[in-house]
């Protein structure tokens, strides 16, 4: 059988429908390789032998697909990577896992992360780091490093990830794929285990925009289980493909290309700027002044939530329990031994910050802010079609080398960071390579609910590159 | 103890009528069997959402308006944190910063104001059940919609404040919102209690009060702690400002927790749930089914029927005594006539039915038909309540049991004269007695005359019979 790692997932379900395959020989191919090259990256925290799938027809039946740890599938485990929950069979679908069973997908796994999806580089697992493809001793990012591992070493066809502060997109870029967060409200977030509820949203990892825009078209819409959902009609995505991007404006904001960008990268990203102008799109150097808060203002937001979401694991009703003497006890025992340090720490700042005393200092402080940075990008959105920008201000960094600094954790997110804050879609996309043969990542952000245009221009630079044909050769291969 | 003055507030939660919860669709019928009524939702599981029950909405614009509350028409919900078993989440979704309604006021038929501070949603927990050395959860509740009202610190008694609860539970009960049942949890109240010397404008340190479970309850806990704490205050100490339980069966109030062990709930808005508007559209319409107020009503029934205000009183105690009570005047214009009929036998033979209320059949004009034939002296006293022990829970046509049962009284003097003439013949020492002019031992001969007729005669008639009898 042909290698499908070579071809993207439209072209293989293009085979599926000329019939030159069948979908189960597409599923144990991939289960095959998971099972082969994955105990080298450990990007799967379960694989199933037989895909969970539904009855549904759509382009991309039968291809096996796989969820990060924190998307509820019906009778299968879900842990967020957490002892907490290091049990947990999940009782009900998430709303794109009812998606894409209609859709006639298969699940072949869920993948790794950092617990509860507090990290930006999947070391905070209870299962241990996931390994970048590209260099095993390097991190994958995070917190859906897991997802992009696995599409970036070809495990899987595509994959879905979560994305609270950059946790597709980081990961995609250091990973070398696409990572895609919608418009907040554009997918549903039903079933998926709650981190920072005004910031959460799910989306699709994938090797190029082509498949993008078609698992896009599978995940969005309204969803009546989430308040948040919008009542939009989704377009065809896969419509923006190949098209002209001619006219188009982009604006690249100067507060992000200041200290701390990686020399490599900001050279990378420049470039990708001259392929857009050189295909037609007009560039523009943009401001967005309040860009120096949204760090301190989504770790205040996001952790405040979390604290409040993570409340519910408290060994009463599933989960982990250690039993105590009083109620006290088993609060503490349970929360304690469940919890990993990152976990705790976020518990403990997001409890802070709303504590009374504390609250109109930090937390209602934060709301304003985030207002700030929303009109930020109203302005800028009057003069361009789309923001470019760097994902990261490095590509991966080594396995345990930012562990023991927290906040310079945090700043690894510092231009994904933003986009949340103000609920605007933006993918990352491979833009070249550093010396050490280390992916790049541009970003792309664009107006509410206007998806199409990102893929449009993502989708006429992948069109002339080759980033994102680039294959990492794994140590065993 | 008359040196002070006594304030207090209170804070009632009552369960609204919705067929579904107000964040899931499961249902909030009471006494099901344990965690029967429950979804991944109302039981907090990981990655669930809460999608707001706009019914809920609707009851509780109602209860606003009805209390003359102003309404945010903007209003979103909070988080209220802190861990218990019987919260699924860990958390209540409540309101804080923006209830639904605000500035209200009930007022009491005395006249007597009382300003409401707030009126807003949230969510019920669910229940916890010890038993055999453990804790048990039942989830059925939890979810279940609940309006908290919170009152002004303007009740200067506990009279005062079984008063406001008396009339509050009317209102929820009239405009259809809440059974308000206190048995059934569908109806809690919590009391604040402060003293402070008369004429002092400043409001003492206050005590939260929980756990009373009737309005009674709530009238003996807040007595007790009036003397708790006028004790204390005479003896030169400090209140203390804390959250104490009533204990039914020691009949006293003990500490629950001190101020510093008070939560700190951290509220903040509730993210899963976008703010919401209640629009002018859903005011009119809930205004239209407010409707006639008990206030209103009393007003009404002492203009229209011109009965004794405590009579008219415990009719609009029940709504259902009420309507039953406009229906049947509808029928036989003698309010008087009715509201005796109905306070007396009707109440007495309800009283002996197993569901009370819910057991009656009688339709309002077949009660009405009774009290005529009684007024019409077609159907003596006796007769009247057999009739209507007879029909009350089966709804039977009157005139058949009357001529089954012959009921129907007799007062013709030629069906009367035998048993006359044989009661006085029977009876010679009631009849020496009453021309010796002890009137009384007149009545002995009337009971013989109906004993004899089998409870059919016209006692009236029987009993001038009887005399011209006698005095022949």
């Amino acid at each position: 059988m042909e290698n499908l790692i070579n071809i993207n997932a439209s072209q293989i379900a293009g085979k599926l429908t000329a019939q030159e395959l069948n979908k189960e020989e597409v599923f144990s191919f991939f289960n095959d390789r998971i099972k082969k090259v994955d105990p080298f990256l450990g990007s799967f925290v379960e694989s199933y032998d037989q895909p969970v799938s539904g009855e549904g027809k759509s382009f991309l039946s039968g291809l096996p697909i796989a969820l990060k740890d924190n998307i509820c599938i019906r009778g299968k485990k879900i842990t967020c990577a957490s002892k907490i929950l290091a049990k947990h069979i999940a009782v009900y679908d998430a709303g794109v896992v009812g998606r894409l069973k209609r859709a006639g997908l298969g699940i072949i796994g869920t993948t790794n992360m950092d617990e509860f999806a507090f990290g930006s580089s999947t070391e905070n697992s209870c299962y241990g780091p996931t390994k970048n493809p590209w260099d095993i001793t390097r991190v994958v990012g995070g917190s859906s490093g897991g997802s992009a591992a696995a599409v970036a070493a070809r495990l899987v066809p595509f994959a879905l990830g979560s994305d609270t502060g950059g946790s597709i997109r980081q990961p995609a870029c250091l990973c070398g794929v696409v990572g895609f967060k919608p418009t907040y409200g554009r997918v549903s977030r039903f079933g998926l285990i709650a981190f920072g509820s005004s910031l959460d949203q799910i989306g699709p990892i994938t090797t190029d925009f082509t498949d993008c825009a078609h698992l896009l078209n599978i995940i969005c819409g309204h969803d009546h289980r989430d308040s948040t959902s919008a009542f939009l009609d989704v377009p065809d995505f896969t419509k923006s493909l190949n098209s002209d991007i001619k006219g188009l404006k982009i604006g690249m904001p100067k507060e992000y290309f200041s200290q701390g960008l990686n020399q490599e990268v900001k050279i990378a990203v420049e470039e990708a700027k001259r392929i857009f102008e050189e295909k037609g799109a007009e560039v523009i150097e943009v401001s967005l002044p309040h860009t120096e808060y949204a760090v301190a203002t989504y770790y205040i937001i996001a952790s405040s939530e979390a604290s409040s979401n993570l409340q519910r694991f408290d060994g009463i009703r599933y989960g982990l329990r250690v039993k105590g003497a009083s109620l006290e006890e088993l609060y503490t025992n349970s929360r304690g031994q469940g919890f990993g340090e990152e976990a705790k720490r976020r518990i403990f700042l997001g409890t802070y910050s709303l504590s009374s005393g504390y609250y109109d200092a930090y937390y209602l402080k934060a709301l304003k802010a985030r207002t700030l940075i929303r009109r930020d990008f109203d302005q800028v959105f009057k003069k361009v079609d789309a923001i470019l920008t760097p994902t990261s201000p490095t590509t991966a960094f080594k396995i345990g080398e930012k562990a023991s600094d927290p906040l310079s954790m945090y700043l690894s997110d510092i231009y994904t960071i933003s986009t949340n804050l103000a609920g605007l879609p933006a993918v990352s996309f491979p833009c070249g390579f550093s010396s050490s043969k280390l992916p790049i990542g541009a970003q792309l952000i664009g107006k509410e609910f206007d998806e199409s245009t990102l893929i449009k221009l993502g989708s006429a630079f992948q069109n002339c590159t080759d980033f994102h044909n680039q294959i990492p050769k794994i140590n065993h291969e | 103890m008359s040196n002070f003055e006594i304030v207090i507030g209170l804070e009632v939660h009552t369960q609204l009528k919705t067929e579904s919860k107000i964040f899931c669709s499961c249902s909030t019928k009471f006494q099901s069997p344990p965690n029967s009524n429950i979804c991944p939702v109302c039981c907090g599981y990981p990655g669930v959402l809460p999608v707001f029950n706009k019914r809920a909405l609707e009851l509780a614009v109602r209860v606003s308006l009805a209390l003359e509350c102003k309404i945010n028409q903007s209003i979103y919900f909070e988080r209220k944190n802190y861990f218990y078993p019987d919260l699924p989440k860990d958390y209540q979704i409540s309101q804080y910063k923006m209830p639904l309604g605000e500035r209200g006021i009930l007022e009491f038929p005395s006249g007597k104001k009382i300003n409401i501070n707030r009126v807003h949603l949230e969510e019920d927990a669910g229940k916890l059940i010890h038993k055999n050395d453990c804790s048990w959860v039942d989830f059925n509740r939890a979810g279940t919609p609940l309006l908290e009202i919170v009152s002004e610190p303007d009740m200067r008694s506990s009279q005062e404040a079984f008063d406001y609860l008396t009339y509050l539970k009317l209102i929820l009960q009239y405009i259809g919102v809440s059974n308000c049942d206190m048995e059934k949890g569908s109806l809690r109240c919590d009391a604040n209690i402060s003293l402070r010397k008369k004429g002092d404008p400043k409001l003492g340190t206050k005590v939260e009060l929980k756990n009373m479970n009737s309005f009674k309850g709530v009238r003996a806990a807040l007595e007790f702690e009036v003397k708790r704490q006028a004790n204390a205050l005479e003896n030169g100490e400090k209140i203390t400002q804390e959250t104490r339980l009533w204990d039914v069966e020691k009949l006293k109030t003990m500490v629950m927790r001190t101020k510093e062990q008070a939560h700190d709930y951290r509220y903040f808005p509730e993210p899963d749930l976008l703010d919401f508007s209640v629009s002018n559209e859903l005011i009119e319409k809930e205004k239209a089914l407010v409707g006639e107020l008990p206030i209103e009503r009393r007003k009404r029934f002492l203009e229209e029927y011109k009965i004794d205000q405590k009579e008219i009183d415990v009719i609009l105690n029940s709504i259902w005594l009420a309507d039953f009570f406009e229906q049947a005047n509808k029928f036989y214009s003698k309010p008087k006539e009715l509201s005796n009929w109905l306070l007396g036998p009707f109440l007495e033979q309800v009283n002996t039915l197993e569901k009370g209320f819910d057991s009656v059949k009688i339709s309002a004009k077949k009660f009405a038909q009774i009290v005529k034939y009684f007024c019409e002296k077609k159907l003596n006293n006796l007769s009247a309540k057999k009739a209507l022990c007879l029909s009350i829970a089966t709804d039977q046509d009157i005139d058949s049991i009357i001529e089954k049962e012959g009921l129907a009284q007799v007062s013709g003097e030629d069906q009367l004269s035998l048993f006359v003439k044989e009661a006085v013949k029977e009876n010679p020492k009631p009849v020496k007695e009453y021309l010796e002019g002890k009137d009384q031992a007149i009545m002995f001969l009337v009971g013989q005359v109906m004993k004899k007729s089998r409870g059919k005669a016209n006692p009236q008639v029987a009993r001038e019979m009887l005399k011209r009898r006698i005095e022949k």
